[in-house]
């Protein structure tokens, strides 16, 4: 390891003297781009667009939750056939549903969130001039927007999108005869190509993440120098290189079901009393390679947020984060766990109910880990001298989210209380609020706090605070009262057939209301996004050396800001800087802050 | 217009919002050329402190209104368990809810920058940490302990009384086939393949079989107090998940795979009205009926698992009984099977599955 990271930073000095000799093109620099920041930024605004998509069909869909016996005649016009006389068809809210969940879960807070930070974070953070590879870099995004692609041109085929559930469970989505499944045709076909290409890109950046952050690290940054962002998006990575494959193996195995009746999922299928030719496959299996991704994935999200946290609640706390070692296992230990937990998503599908005991044992002790981050989180702010800026801000609701999410998980992870629970409107709710809201303040935070890093300018306080607030009080407001609705079941495009369901209209149009001003509220962050690029407060200039501006915005120890404000290829002007401590040196010695790059006193006695 | 009128005020109200951004940036409290975020905690401290009781208050809304709906009322044996599992934990994490979130909203008042003090340089303690990983894990072991014990409880067909009923519920798109035994109290054999599943004999029911020749399928789910009843499930063409809210039973039909699920109902749809009318919440006009709730309280069957366009559209009502007036539904009873003779005149009833809107689905078998 010494020896690579050697040999790397001797190889390197001359990039940039070797660097302007380059005649950058827009194509090269801006579309083709091999460079990680400019990578990251490809996938955040990819991410932005995709997080508009996803919300707004959330927004569609509670039009019908909230209102079932209402019209809207701008959605004709707007969704043409899908919404003859203003009510959303049950074909298309399917399909929204489907969509929705699809894009949110793997467009933006999969690709979009560890794509924009890894890229981002790692090489600046480790010490390095780029990722392992800048090609495969590249290609994971050119990837990722083809996936996107392809799943966005799904709305504007004639049999409409995807609409079998963003869990694309056989035989539902096993077959290709439309007039029994619904959605299940060529719609849903390009849902397994967008998805497989997707995990393409996940694999590529997955791989080149590990491969960086393994081998290229600067001299005197050992593993536990690292900061907690840069191991929670290496174990992320770690989990999406081992579980993806499976997800991908099993939509392989899905399209031969669907285009070479082959009967890897179906077994004495029979449509209207036709007994289908299929024989021998189990519905069931699709489901095991499912969740085995499906549940670690929900820590591919949450993982790159929880690291996001950690290091924008020290920063802001000018306090070390604390326990930064049990910071660590406890993410190993969600990673191994993540692994043996799958089966939660099952209990009711008639698995043996032994099986049903141990996974309730596994998925109960995912919560040691997380309460450890959580106590640990609080024990940061506790005594700290919190600047309550935007990023800061949106930390702290993560952690309040990921509190009350999570809390719920305890209920719903334990097989007898989850008889009653699987597949209802709490679990709507659970999974909304600990990975999704969560997730969702996770990747503000991160953006709010390393937007300087990326543009050299501010966002702009205001309009996020607004935005905070906003985001905050109206992603209680839906999901919390959303829990009540525990015995409804989920997927359902209304309610009025049911005597036992019929009791919470008034609570779902409070719930759509909200959700509709939460989308609102978002726009004032793309709003403040884009206005900050091109008019946002710069950053301030501290020191200039050799014609490079040097700033710090917010006095972190990390390696960031000793790249200068300007965004260079390569990153560093000359060598890369050593590391001589760990990455939490805050209000210690009499200081605010101290680099990691400043050499130890005489004397000092270093954390790490 | 209407649409168009609210487009123009949303966007004027986002130029308003970037106009007071750019004002405050243009006023902004500069320090040394940098931006003091002084002032900014201080009121984001205060703000936070607001969410928090506005938090609280709203969630014990959310209890007292929503509270009593929140889970149907447990008729079951096992389900009364499991909700007394459910409080319980509720209970607990309530507990952690409020506590951790005042902790983490106060500290953020409490210590923002605005107070003037330094921070503490406090990395870790190890005592702290162990005590904080002990203590879940005591809990969450009572917790598990308590799940399992329900769980392999609910499962167990060693505890099965053996003088349960059996009944038989079939899922396509999009309704249920429920079948009982009839009198014999035996099932016909089904034999899945071509030969005898036909869209007249969907279940590919063996006529052949005596014990077939008495069995029936019933518009409604029959069931009797007390009497423990075992659920064969099972699904024609896709995925569907057999759920009885207030049974507190879930599983699903899978096609090709057969599931089953046991319990024992403990109250009769008439005990569960007249508990009902005492109720508050069940004493509100329903507004789809014009009646209290209770008056046309019903238990009911639903599908819980995506099952195609119409999956919201798969119920069935739910009636429990005492056993004697079970006994004369039963004797009402019309068994599918047809004699030979009688089957050049048999008229065809197959379900129509593309009829999205049902309400009171009428399929039935179709006799041979």
């Amino acid at each position: 390891m010494e020896t690579a990271t050697a040999a790397h930073t001797e190889h390197h000095p001359d990039i940039h003297g070797h660097e302007e000799h380059h005649e950058e093109t827009f194509l090269t620099k801006y579309i083709f781009s091999q460079d990680h920041k400019m990578i990251s930024k490809q996938f955040l605004i990819t991410g932005i667009f995709w997080g508009i998509v996803g919300g707004f069909l959330s927004v569609l869909f509670r039009l019908q939750l909230g209102w079932p016996n209402e019209t809207f005649p701008f959605l004709e016009s707007l969704l043409g056939k899908w919404a003859e006389g203003g009510k959303i068809s049950q074909e298309f809210y399917y399909a929204l549903v489907t969509m929705h969940g699809t894009i949110l879960v793997f467009f933006v807070l999969t690709g979009g969130l560890s794509g924009t930070f890894a890229n981002l974070l790692i090489p600046y953070q480790i010490g390095a001039r780029d990722m392992a590879s800048p090609f495969i870099n590249m290609l994971s995004y050119w990837f990722f927007l083809t996936a996107g692609i392809v799943m966005f041109f799904s709305f504007f085929i004639q049999t409409g999108p995807a609409s079998g559930g963003w869990t694309a469970y056989p035989p539902l989505n096993g077959l290709r005869d439309t007039s029994v499944n619904l959605g299940s045709g060529l719609g849903f076909d390009m849902w397994i190509l967008g998805m497989s290409l997707f995990i393409v890109s996940s694999l590529l950046g997955g791989l080149n993440y590990i491969a960086t952050v393994l081998n290229m690290r600067t001299k005197g940054m050992n593993m536990f120098r690292l900061p907690l962002t840069i191991w929670a998006l290496m174990f992320t990575a770690v989990i999406g290189v081992l579980s993806f494959p499976a997800l991908l193996a099993g939509c392989v195995l899905l399209e031969f079901d669907r285009l070479l009746d082959t009967s890897f999922y179906l077994n004495n299928i029979i449509i209207n009393g036709n007994l289908l030719g299929y024989k021998g496959g189990s519905p069931i299996l699709f489901q095991h390679l499912f969740w085995f991704l499906g549940h670690p994935e929900v820590y591919i999200i949450i993982l790159p947020a929880m690291g996001l946290v950690s290091e924008v609640l020290s920063t802001h706390s000018r306090k070390p984060v604390f326990g930064y070692k049990a910071m660590i296992f406890s993410i190993l230990a969600i990673l191994v766990l993540s692994f043996i937990v799958w089966a939660h998503h099952m209990f009711v599908t008639g698995l043996n109910p032994n099986l049903g005991a141990v996974f309730t044992l596994f998925t109960l002790l995912i919560a040691i880990p997380s309460a450890i981050k959580v106590f640990n989180w609080i024990g940061t702010i506790w005594r700290g001298k919190v600047r309550l800026s935007s990023a800061n801000l949106f930390a702290i609701g993560f952690v309040s989210m990921f509190i009350s999410g999570g809390l719920t998980g305890i209920i719903l992870g334990n097989s007898a209380i989850d008889i009653q629970l699987h597949d209802t409107m709490f679990v709507v709710a659970h999974f909304h609020i600990v990975m999704g809201v969560s997730a969702f303040f996770g990747m503000f935070a991160g953006v709010y706090n390393w937007f300087p890093r990326l543009y050299g300018k501010y966002m702009n306080e205001t309009l996020g605070q607004i935005h905070f607030y906003g985001t905050l009080i109206g992603a209680y407001a839906i999901f919390f009262p959303m829990h009540f609705m525990t015995g409804l079941p989920r997927r359902y495009y209304t309610y009025a057939n049911f005597e036992t369901f019929n009791n919470f209209n008034f609570l779902a149009e409070f719930i759509s209301i909200a959700a509709i001003i939460v989308f609102l509220v978002q726009i004032v962050f793309v709003v403040n996004f884009f206005y900050s690029i091109f008019k946002g407060r710069n950053v301030e200039v501290q020191k200039t050396v050799d014609g490079h501006a040097y700033g710090n915005p917010w006095g972190t120890t990390t390696m960031e800001w000793t790249s200068p404000i300007e965004r260079l290829h390569g990153n560093w002007p000359g060598d890369i800087p050593t590391i001589h401590r760990w990455p939490y040196d805050y209000s210690v010695n009499g200081r605010e802050y101290i680099p990691q790059t400043e050499p130890l006193k005489p004397g000092e006695v270093p954390h790490e | 217009m209407v649409a168009f009128l609210t487009f123009a005020i949303v966007v004027l109200l986002f130029v308003v919002l970037v106009l007071i951004a750019r004002a405050q940036e243009l006023t902004a409290d500069l320090k040394d050329g940098k931006v003091s975020f002084h002032n900014q905690s201080k009121w984001n401290g205060y703000f936070l402190l607001g969410f928090l009781v506005f938090m609280f208050v709203g969630s014990a809304m959310c209890f007292k209104i929503l509270g009593p709906v929140m889970l149907p009322i447990a008729a079951s044996e096992h389900g009364v368990k499991t909700d007394f599992l459910f409080n319980t934990t509720m209970l607990i994490i309530g507990i952690v809810f409020v506590l951790t979130q005042i902790a983490l909203f106060y500290f953020a008042y409490r210590y923002n920058e605005s107070k003037g003090h330094e921070a503490y340089y406090y990395p870790h303690n190890n005592t702290l940490e162990v005590v904080w990983t002990v203590i879940p894990t005591i809990v969450l072991t009572g917790l598990i302990a308590m799940g399992m014990y329900e769980w392999m409880h609910i499962f167990d067909p060693e505890a099965r009384n053996k003088k349960m009923m059996v009944i038989e519920a079939t899922g396509k798109q999009f309704n249920w086939m429920i079948r009982y035994s009839g009198k014999d109290g035996k099932f016909g054999e089904r034999i899945i393949d071509q030969a005898h599943v036909s869209p007249t004999n969907e279940l590919g029911i063996n006529w052949e079989d005596p014990k077939s020749h008495d069995d029936f399928m019933a518009d409604k789910l029959y069931l009797v107090k007390n009497k423990p009843v075992l659920m064969k499930l099972g699904a024609q063409d896709v995925l569907h998940s057999f759920f009885l809210p207030h049974f507190r039973v879930k599983m699903d039909c899978v096609p090709g795979i057969p599931t089953e699920f046991y319990f024992t109902p403990t109250k009769t749809t008439e005990e569960m009205r007249t508990y009902l009318s005492t109720q508050p919440w069940w004493q509100t006009i329903n507004p789809e009926t014009g009646q209290p709730r209770w008056q046309t309280f019903k238990y009911e069957l639903a599908c819980a698992e995506l099952c195609g366009k119409s999956h919201f559209g798969m119920q069935r009502d739910v009636v429990v009984v005492e056993q004697k007036e079970y006994d004369e539904w039963l004797a009402k009873q019309t068994p599918i099977y047809v004699a030979p003779a009688a089957e050049a005149t048999s008229v065809e009833v197959t379900t129509d599955s593309t009829n999205t809107e049902v309400k009171k689905p009428t399929a039935m078998l179709g006799k041979k």
